[in-house]
């Protein structure tokens, strides 16, 4: 891991991409247990926002490939993990990404959405694994709950946890 | 040990300590796909979360 956030790091630092953050399974392992996965999900911004919403993941394949990465289905396989590069495809993940918080691994520093940015994608992606997701969260009380409640409002999730609460939390919802 | 008392275990552990783990767990769900014991999947990540924006 350590390899593969170097090589993201130095490709930030040389303007291919803007700030980034680590969600999905591995975002969450930083909260909560480690779960199986097998690719790291990193939400980025570019340095030029200006192309507008479909961004080409071109610059980012061609950096990483001159330095010996290899593609590998919808990943790119940095160091010893594949990656998946996503373009934030709504005002949701653009916060989740500036609010990201700053964390080392291994001596590299990094960043992961925090606990209530990671549940509240869980609950708009919403497969079964990522309503297991939000529920681990929620189990091991791995959430601020008011700061949960004013994101889900803020971004259109209320009707999509209204029901994830009535099916899985029977109202127990604090 | 209880599940949920392994599952705090766990969650208390350093970061660094747990990239080892999942690093554990990618490597084991690498072989499994490999050994074809596990269904495909047949949409991407991608699809998935371009999908729950609709």
């Amino acid at each position: 891991m350590k390899a593969t956030l170097e090589l993201i790091n130095q490709m930030q630092a040389d303007g291919v991409i803007g700030k980034y953050t680590i969600g999905g399974a591995v975002g969450a392992t930083f909260y909560l247990a480690p779960a199986a996965t097998v690719d790291v999900d990193v939400f980025t911004t570019f340095p030029s926002e200006s192309a507008g919403p479909l961004l080409s993941l071109g610059p980012i394949y061609e950096y990483l490939k001159a330095r010996g990465c290899r593609e590998e289905d919808e990943y790119i396989v940095v160091g010893d993990w594949p990656v998946q590069f996503l373009s934030p495809s709504d005002e949701l993940d653009r916060e989740a990404i500036a609010e990201s918080v700053s964390i080392e691994i291994e001596g590299t520093r990094t960043w992961v959405m925090t606990a209530e940015h990671l549940v509240a994608i869980a609950l708009r992606t919403g497969r079964p694994k990522d309503r297991s997701r939000v529920l681990q969260f929620l189990e091991q009380r791995a959430v601020d709950r008011s700061k949960l409640h004013r994101i889900i409002a803020q971004h259109g999730l209320t009707s999509k946890w209204n029901q994830f609460e009535q099916r899985y939390l029977d109202g127990k919802d604090e | 040990m209880s599940k949920p008392k392994l599952q705090a275990r766990l969650a208390a552990l350093s970061f660094s300590e747990k990239i080892k783990i999942l690093e554990r767990l990618r490597d084991r769900e690498k072989a499994i796909a490999a050994a074809g014991l596990r269904r495909a999947e047949k949409k991407s990540k991608a699809d998935e979360l371009q999908r729950s924006h609709k």
